[in-house]
C-alpha cells in the first residue's frame, strides 16, 4: 500500500474535507462538477439536502484527495447541512456575481461557517458567473475588499467557461496542504482491520484540531 | 406480482405455503393470512429470498424478464395483452428519429444562446426524450381502444395466474402467451412465464380494468376496496379519477363529485388572485424571497422532460406552490416540494393531452381548462402533504425520524450490509435524506413515478411509514454491491443510483418486497424489537 508509483490503489497522503455553500442557484454543483469531471449541466436540479464528489490531486509531490460536500443553498437546509461543516478544512463560499442579495448574504454564511466549522478553516470566497459580464451586479473591488477584511481567499469564476475553477480548488487544497504539512504532525499508526487497503494507513492529528469523532471518521487531515 | 414472489417461495419450499395465496389481488390475500404469513416468514426467511443467496437466485428469475429479451420478438404479439410494454417501446423506436432531431434543435438552440463562446471540457444536455415508453403517460384513447381490443384474447388475467400457482399447471392462456414468447425465452417454468406476463401487464390487464371500473361506478366510492385495487397500479386513463378519489379530494359520492370540484377549483383560483397576483409591495420579505426561491426552482424542475421548460407549464407551477406556501406558513416552500407537484402536473393534463408527455403543448389547451388542472394539482398536492406537514417545517424532524426509522429495519432485514455501512461510517441521512424528501422522484426515472405514486396514495395516511419499506426495498436493491464499496464510492453510487434503464419490473419488485416485509415486520412488532 506503500507502493506510491504502483498499481490501481494509488496511495493517498492525504484526504481534506471541503464544503461548498451559498446561496441558492449561484452554481455550487456546477463549481463541482467542472471541477471533479470537467463537467457543466445546462438543465442541473436543486441540490437536495448535501451531495458529494471526490477529487484527486498532486500538491509537492503528495497525492491529495479533496472529498467535496455540495450543500443545498435553500435556508431550510442549513440545520441539515451545517451538520457536513464538521470536520472541514476548507469551504468555498459561492456568490453569483450578478445577483447583489447572494453577496450580501455571504456574512451570514461566513458567520454559519464560523460557528459551525474548524477554527483553522481555508475559506475561498467565490464570485461565480464571470461569463455573464454584462449583467455583473457585484463589483470586483466591493468583493476583494470584504475578503480582505474577512482574511478569505478571493476569486472569480465562470463554472461554464471553467474559468478560474480549477484555480480556486487547488488555492485552497494548497493552502491547507501548506498549514498541515507545516505544522508538527504526530502520525500514529491506527489499528483498523478495514478492508479497504486504499483507507488503511497512518492517522495525522493536527494540534489545536479537535480530534476526530465517530461520525467524520473519513473526513480530513488522514493519510493512508 | 407479490403472489409471484411468494411463488417461489413456494417452489423453493416444497409447497409450505401453497395454501395462503390463494386470491386474485396479492395484497388482500395476504392479509387474511397475516400471522399464517409471517410466522413462516419468521422461520423461513431464507426461503422467502431473504438471504442472499437465494435472493440473488430471484433477481436471475427476474431478469428473464428483460425488456430486451421481450422487445426481441415484439413483432409477435402485438395483439396480447402482454406485449403492451413492447407496444412502448416500438413507439419509442418510431419516434426515435424525431426525438434525435429534437435533441439536436434543442442543442443548436443552446448553441445559438451561447454563441461566440467556447467551453471546455463537456457540456451536459439531457437528451429530453427517453421518458416515453410509460404507459401511465399513454393517451386515454390508446388505452380505451387496447383494452377493448385484448378483451377475452391471449391475455393472462391474474385468476389465471393463481390458478396456476396452485395447479402448476399451464392453461390455454398461457400457452398461447408462451407460444409468442418462446423465440427467445426457454420456458423454464409455467410459473416464470405467468410472472412475466403479469408484471408486464398489470396495470391494463382487463380483468381490472373490469374491477377499476366497476368500483368506480357506484354511487359511492368504496375507498377501502380502491385502495386496494390502486396499490397495484392503476390504469393510466383512470389514473386522474382515482388519485382524487384517493386523496380525499373528490368526494367518494358521486353526486357531490362535480359541485364539490366546481367549488374547490373556483376556491383556488381566489387563492391565487389573492397571494399571488399581487404586487411584490403588497408582500413581505419573507414572501419575496420565498416567491424568488420557488422562480428559481421551477425553471429546475423535471429539466430532462422537456415538457416542463415550456413558459406556461413553470408559471403554472408557481402558482401552485406559491399559493401553498403562503397556506403553510409552518412550513413555506422548501426546495423538493417543487419536484412533488410534477406527478400531479402530468396525470392531470393526461386527461387532455395524447400522447407522449415529450409531445405535449400546453398552449392547446384552453385558459381554463388550465385553471382547472391547476386547481386539481393544488388541493391534491396539499392533500398529500397534509400527511407529512413535520418533514418540511425547520430542521425537517419528519423526515429526520424516518431516516432513522429506515436504518433501524435495514439492520434488521440485513445485517452485513447495515454493519459494512456503519463500518465506513455512512449516515443514511447522506442519501436518503433526498429519498424522503423528494419521495423518489429523483431516484427512477420520471416515466415510472406515476406508477410508484399509485402505490403512495393507495397508503394514504400509513404513508410515511410505509415509505420506509420501500426505501428499504429500494436501498437493499443492491445490498451486494454496497458490501463491496468503501465509503466515498458508497456515497457516489447511493446519490447516483444505476436506475436510468429501469422499467416497472424493478420497480414492481421494490414494492412487492416493501409490502412483505411490512407484512412480516408489522404483524411482528418482535422482528423490529429484538
Amino acid at each position: 500500500m506503500s507502493n506510491l508509483y504502483g498499481d490501481f490503489n494509488q496511495k493517498i497522503d492525504y484526504v481534506f474535507k471541503i464544503v461548498l455553500i451559498g446561496d441558492s442557484a449561484v452554481g455550487k454543483s456546477q463549481l463541482l462538477a467542472r471541477f471533479s469531471r470537467n463537467e457543466f449541466s445546462l438543465d442541473s436540479k436543486a441540490t437536495i439536502g448535501v451531495e458529494f464528489q471526490t477529487k484527486t490531486i498532486v500538491i509537492d509531490h503528495k497525492t491529495v484527495k479533496a472529498q467535496i460536500w455540495d450543500t443545498a443553498g435553500q435556508e431550510r437546509y442549513r440545520a441539515v447541512t451545517s451538520a457536513y461543516y464538521r470536520g472541514a478544512v476548507g469551504a468555498m463560499l459561492v456568490y453569483d456575481m450578478t445577483k447583489r442579495q447572494s453577496f450580501d448574504h455571504i456574512a451570514r454564511w461566513l458567520e454559519e461557517l464560523r460557528g459551525h466549522a474548524d477554527k483553522n478553516i481555508v475559506i475561498m470566497l467565490i464570485g461565480n458567473k464571470s461569463d455573464l459580464g454584462t449583467l455583473r451586479a457585484v463589483p470586483t473591488e466591493d468583493a476583494k475588499e470584504f475578503a480582505q477584511r474577512e482574511n478569505l481567499f478571493f476569486m472569480e469564476t465562470s463554472a461554464l467557461e471553467a474559468t478560474n475553477v480549477e484555480t480556486a480548488f487547488i488555492t485552497v487544497l494548497t493552502e491547507i496542504y501548506r498549514i498541515v504539512s507545516k505544522k508538527a504532525l504526530t502520525a500514529n499508526e491506527e489499528a483498523e482491520s478495514g478492508k479497504s487497503a486504499l483507507l488503511k494507513g497512518t492517522k495525522i492529528v493536527v494540534p489545536g484540531q479537535e480530534p476526530e469523532s465517530e461520525g467524520s471518521k473519513y473526513s480530513c487531515c488522514r493519510s493512508s | 406480482m407479490r403472489i409471484d414472489f411468494l411463488q417461489s417461495a413456494n417452489l423453493a419450499n416444497g409447497r409450505r405455503i401453497g395454501g395462503s395465496v390463494a386470491a386474485t389481488d396479492p395484497r388482500p390475500s395476504l392479509v387474511g393470512k397475516e400471522s399464517n404469513f409471517s410466522d413462516i416468514c419468521a422461520t423461513d426467511l431464507s426461503l422467502l429470498g431473504l438471504e442472499k443467496g437465494p435472493r440473488d437466485k430471484q433477481h436471475e428469475n427476474y431478469g428473464l424478464c428483460c425488456p430486451e429479451t421481450m422487445m426481441s420478438n415484439s413483432t409477435n404479439n402485438s395483439n396480447s395483452n402482454s406485449s403492451h410494454r413492447e407496444d412502448d417501446r416500438k413507439e419509442s423506436n418510431s419516434t426515435l428519429t424525431g426525438v434525435d432531431s429534437r435533441f439536436n434543435q434543442t442543442l443548436r438552440n443552446v448553441q445559438g444562446l451561447l454563441k461566440g463562446r467556447s467551453f471546455p471540457g463537456k457540456v451536459l444536455i439531457t437528451r429530453r426524450s427517453d421518458p416515453i415508453s410509460d404507459s401511465g403517460l399513454r393517451s386515454p384513447d390508446i388505452d380505451r381502444s387496447f383494452s377493448d381490443k385484448d378483451a377475452g384474447t391471449s391475455e393472462q388475467l391474474d385468476d389465471s395466474v393463481v390458478d396456476e400457482i396452485q395447479s402448476n399447471s399451464k392453461t390455454n392462456s398461457s400457452s398461447t402467451v408462451n407460444k409468442s414468447r418462446s423465440l427467445t425465452v426457454n420456458t423454464e417454468s409455467t410459473s416464470k412465464e405467468s410472472q412475466k406476463s403479469t408484471m408486464g401487464a398489470r396495470a391494463t390487464d382487463s380483468a381490472r380494468l373490469t374491477k377499476f371500473t366497476k368500483a368506480l361506478s357506484g354511487s359511492t366510492v368504496i375507498l377501502e376496496k380502491m385502495r386496494e385495487l390502486a396499490w397495484s397500479g392503476v390504469p393510466s386513463y383512470l389514473r386522474p379519477t382515482v388519485w382524487r378519489l384517493l386523496l380525499g379530494y373528490a368526494p367518494p359520492n358521486s353526486d357531490r363529485r362535480e359541485g364539490v370540484l366546481r367549488r374547490k377549483r373556483v376556491e383556488y383560483l381566489d387563492c391565487v388572485a389573492q397571494y399571488y397576483d399581487v404586487p411584490d409591495t403588497e408582500r413581505t420579505d419573507e414572501e419575496v424571497t420565498m416567491l424568488r426561491q420557488i422562480a428559481v426552482d421551477c425553471p429546475r424542475t423535471v429539466p430532462d422532460v422537456s415538457f416542463f421548460q415550456q413558459a406556461e407549464v413553470q408559471k403554472s407551477l408557481e402558482r401552485i406552490l406559491y399559493t401553498w406556501a403562503i397556506r403553510h406558513p409552518a412550513s413555506g416552500y422548501v426546495q423538493g416540494i417543487n419536484d412533488l407537484a410534477t406527478p400531479f402536473l402530468v396525470v392531470f393534463l393526461s386527461e387532455y393531452l395524447e400522447g407522449s408527455v415529450d409531445n405535449w403543448s400546453i398552449s392547446d389547451l384552453p385558459l381554463e381548462k388550465i385553471s382547472n388542472i391547476e386547481a386539481d394539482c393544488y388541493w391534491c398536492l396539499s392533500k398529500l402533504l397534509d400527511g407529512m406537514q413535520d418533514h418540511y417545517t425547520f430542521a425537517q424532524p419528519g423526515i429526520q425520524r424516518l431516516v432513522f426509522k429506515l436504518k433501524e429495519l435495514v439492520r434488521r432485514i440485513d445485517e452485513p450490509v447495515s454493519r459494512h455501512m456503519e463500518e465506513q461510517g455512512l449516515e443514511f441521512l447522506q442519501f436518503a435524506f433526498r429519498w424522503f424528501n423528494c419521495l423518489l422522484i429523483r431516484e427512477i426515472p420520471f416515466n415510472l413515478v406515476t406508477r410508484l405514486w399509485d402505490t403512495y396514495l393507495a397508503e394514504g395516511d400509513a404513508l410515511p411509514d410505509f415509505l420506509v419499506y420501500i426505501f428499504a426495498s429500494f436501498l437493499l436493491t443492491w445490498s451486494d454491491k454496497l458490501q463491496k464499496l468503501d465509503f466515498q464510492e458508497m456515497v457516489m453510487f447511493l446519490q447516483h443510483l444505476p436506475t436510468q434503464n429501469w422499467t416497472h419490473l424493478e420497480l414492481e419488485m421494490v414494492l412487492s418486497r416493501a409490502y412483505m416485509w411490512h407484512t412480516m415486520f408489522n404483524s411482528s412488532p418482535s422482528h423490529l424489537a429484538s
